[in-house]
């Protein structure tokens, strides 16, 4: 198969599972193009949003359509991390004879939603790091390996809302984009008020196969990515610290911590896929542009200014996007070079 | 790379080219027209040539920075960049051209290619690159306005005090100037004594002797000075600032002035010598000023009845001879009261307020010391420094059981005085400062000394003014 046809087929996988999705999901185009870019980059995806928005809904959809083990784990204060990871029990044999035997937890799936994973303690959100980061976990000494592909959607609820354990900035880290559910328009509304009580709910076709997923995820790392565009998203990132002495004027003012490299590689990994999701094969200024706040809006950590001030942090992300173009070079420096 | 790729970059470099002469060349236009205002400023100087000089500097301006603009390299990744945004082709063409050729390319590099290719090939050539204005061309009509505004109006008078006259008169006064200043810094030279003696007038008498039809041999004296470079020297005003850099250089070596207090007026004996010698200096005795002899007289006796004298009897020997006429007798009685005024200063510089010095009657006159202490301890006359006097055998006498053990007392000569010795402060104030000081000038000199040595060694002194104490010191002890 030559290399114009690979991209196709991905392109074909991509928009026949966003169909699929869309089936359910009215509206959130964004939101579900972004779910299937964090998918085939190899991320997880973090969706932020008040109750009622279909954030469960958009990722119970996804898993059907695709042939994969999919498990839902509802985090509540008195999770335990074993309830996610799994523990040893005792189990009796029929001679009599007992031995230890390791009960997986529901952390062994291919994709794994974690819904309200914000009204968990930071105890049990942790026990998803390892696994987020290494595709293992490790229990009474023995590492296990996660079924391949792996991906953890993760939902919650805003910050501010009663009951809810800020995710630890670790733990954020682990997610490659984090994305806002808003609130639909009133078309958006019509059309589910319309979908949601019909006699005969939608029906979701099963894809893609999780070999395809792991097929399309090597394409996506070929990609190339022009020195310059390169240059762009080490710029953005860079300009996310205050101490960069290229920083913007708002980083310094209102940036506590800026993002980590993993806002970087999610930023290009995003840009890859995004690319070969519009058919093309090379990576442009305006993937990085699109996916920067899905990037870097839950890496950057604000100030007591940018809190109190009530900042914004994806208007804050795109003036940072601003300054880091403006740096790496616009047209008139392109001119006069 | 392919050929349709290299096209584009090729026309947009070249569209960037253009562009940047034109860029280039109107800031040119703003720097040449700057200097064409300073050329027809100074048009009445350069005459004729101010127009001329003005155009070429406006066409060397325009034509320099076309130049520089054509000439300066565009990379051809920055054309593609240009061209990728032009034609909206999202970085293709760029990417493309740099992943072309490098060895880490992946399998779709070449579909990459090949799709940059196309969409490259199906291109219509337009002019993408937009004119640029740089800053200069908003304020590039003032220059312009100021040209036309200098060549229109008349010539501006230029100042002239200060600029070279460039005239043969000029050069003829200049040389003489400077032949002037040689002679002058000839005469601040020191020259031998025969030297000194003007040539040029020796010239000149002797011109005048061989006789002649001209105005200054006429037997006129004056004319000889009218004619000399003395006469028609001006104020040299560069010996003058050079007087005044040696004063202040003077000035700035204080320390290393003689202190002209310490040797004319606090010697008595000197002040005295030195006003006699000026007021007998080449002169008899029958032509000197009787007048100022007997102020000077008055002045002998004055001092001798301060500091109990014996050269009182001299000195009214001299006012009788004097009031009898009889100057020759009056200046051998100021000789010998001069003399015994310069004994009398000699006596108190060798063991001045010490005890067992050589000045025991003085001692006994002020008073000091002499209380408590048997008198076998005392030294008498003759056990100072003064040589061959003493009961030593030692020239300088025995000075161990003189000195006290501390290392204060090094190099005091003599005893210091008796009494309770709680401190070496010599300049007290309160009730302790209206008593004389209790320890020789000399031991308080080493005291310090010492001191001085101990910090040097310690270096707690910085090493450039080591050298500087040390004369310090070494001057002190001289005097």
């Amino acid at each position: 198969m030559t290399q114009e046809a690979r991209v196709q087929e991905f392109v074909a996988a991509f928009e026949k599972l966003r169909a699929e999705v869309e089936k359910v999901i009215v509206g959130h185009r964004e939101i579900i193009d972004h779910v299937l870019v964090g998918m085939f980059a190899g991320g997880h995806v973090l969706l932020e949003g008040v109750p009622g928005l279909g954030k469960t809904l958009l990722i119970k959809t996804l898993a059907e359509g695709l042939e994969l083990k999919f498990a839902r784990i509802q985090f509540t204060p008195d999770l335990m991390p074993a309830d996610i990871i799994g523990t040893n029990v005792i189990v009796e044999e029929s001679d009599g004879r007992k031995h230890v035997q390791f009960q997986q937890g529901p952390i062994f799936a291919h994709i794994l939603l974690a819904d309200e994973i914000n009204r968990a303690t930071p105890k049990t959100q942790s026990a998803l790091l390892e696994g987020m980061q290494e595709a293992c976990v490790t229990v009474s000494g023995l590492s296990r390996p996660l079924p391949s592909p792996f991906f953890v959607l993760a939902t919650q609820n805003p910050i501010e809302m009663e009951g809810t354990y800020p995710l630890p900035e670790a733990q954020l880290d682990r997610f490659l984009f984090k994305l806002r559910v808003r609130y639909p328009a009133i078309e958006e509304l019509n059309a589910i008020i319309d979908r949601t009580t019909h006699a005969r709910p939608a029906t979701v076709e099963r894809v893609m196969t999780g070999a395809a997923v792991l097929g399309f995820r090597e394409l996506v790392r070929e990609v190339p990515v022009a020195s310059h565009v390169r240059d762009l998203a080490s710029a953005i990132v860079m300009a996310t610290h205050p101490a960069w002495e290229h920083a913007p004027e708002v980083t310094r003012r209102f940036v506590r911590y800026g993002a980590s490299p993993r806002g970087a590689q999610a930023l290009i990994l995003g840009a890859k896929v995004r690319a070969l999701a519009e058919g093309r094969y090379n990576v442009s200024v305006e993937d990085l542009k699109i996916l920067a706040a899905p990037s870097l809006r839950h890496r950057i950590i604000l100030n007591f200014e940018g809190e109190a001030e009530g900042v914004d942090v994806d208007r804050l992300v795109g003036d940072i996007v601003e300054s880091a173009e403006a740096r790496v070079g616009q047209a008139r420096e392109l001119f006069l070079r | 790379m392919p050929e349709p790729l290299a096209d584009v970059v090729q026309r947009v470099s070249v569209q960037v080219r253009w562009r940047r002469a034109e860029y280039f060349a109107l800031r040119g236009l703003f720097y040449g027209a700057i200097v064409a205002v300073a050329a027809l400023v100074l048009k009445s100087p350069l005459r004729g040539r101010a127009v001329p000089v003005a155009l070429v500097a406006i066409a060397v301006g325009i034509l320099a920075g076309a130049l520089w603009g054509f000439v300066k390299r565009v990379p051809p990744v920055d054309a593609a960049r240009l061209a990728d945004r032009a034609f909206g082709l999202h970085d293709r063409i760029a990417t493309a051209l740099e992943w072309a050729a490098r060895p880490d390319r992946t399998p779709l590099v070449d579909a990459l290619v090949q799709d940059a290719t196309a969409r490259a090939a199906s291109l219509a050539p337009r002019q993408i690159v937009g004119r640029r204005l740089p800053r200069e061309a908003r304020w590039l009509p003032a220059p312009l306005a100021v040209a036309l505004l200098v060549l229109l109006a008349p010539p501006l008078p230029l100042p002239s005090g200060r600029l070279p006259d460039l005239t043969p008169a000029g050069e003829s006064e200049e040389t003489k100037e400077r032949g002037e200043m040689a002679m002058m810094d000839q005469q601040r030279q020191p020259l031998p004594r025969d030297q000194v003696k003007r040539s040029a007038l020796e010239e000149r008498d002797f011109n005048r002797r061989a006789g002649g039809a001209s105005a200054a041999m006429s037997g006129d004296l004056s004319a000889i000075f009218k004619d000399t470079s003395i006469a028609n020297q001006r104020p040299d005003f560069n010996s003058f600032l050079k007087k005044g850099d040696e004063r202040l250089r003077m000035l700035e070596q204080a320390d290393r002035l003689p202190d002209l207090q310490s040797d004319y007026t606090a010697s008595q004996y000197k002040m005295i010598f030195r006003r006699s010698k000026e007021l007998t200096g080449g002169l008899r005795p029958d032509q000197i000023s009787p007048q100022k002899l007997r102020e000077l007289l008055d002045e002998m006796e004055r001092l001798g009845r301060k500091n109990s004298g014996n050269w009182g009897s001299d000195v009214n020997e001299a006012m009788e001879a004097l009031e009898g006429g009889q100057q020759d007798r009056a200046m051998d009685a100021m000789e010998k009261a001069l003399n015994k005024m310069r004994a009398l200063e000699e006596r108190d510089r060798g063991g001045k307020a010490l005890k067992g010095g050589r000045d025991a009657s003085g001692r006994k006159d002020r008073g000091r010391g002499g209380a408590g202490m048997p008198d076998d301890q005392d030294f008498g006359e003759g056990e100072g420094s003064l040589p061959g006097k003493g009961k030593s055998a030692s020239p300088k006498g025995e000075p161990s059981h003189r000195l006290r053990g501390t290392p204060y007392d090094v190099g005091v000569e003599g005893e210091s005085r008796r009494g309770k010795k709680d401190g070496y402060d010599t300049n007290m104030t309160g009730k302790g400062g209206q008593m004389g000081s209790r320890l020789g000038y000399l031991g308080v000199i080493g005291q310090y000394r010492k001191m001085m040595e101990d910090s040097i060694a310690r270096e707690q002194v910085p090493r450039d003014l080591h050298g500087q104490i040390k004369d310090y010191f070494q001057a002190l002890e001289e005097r």
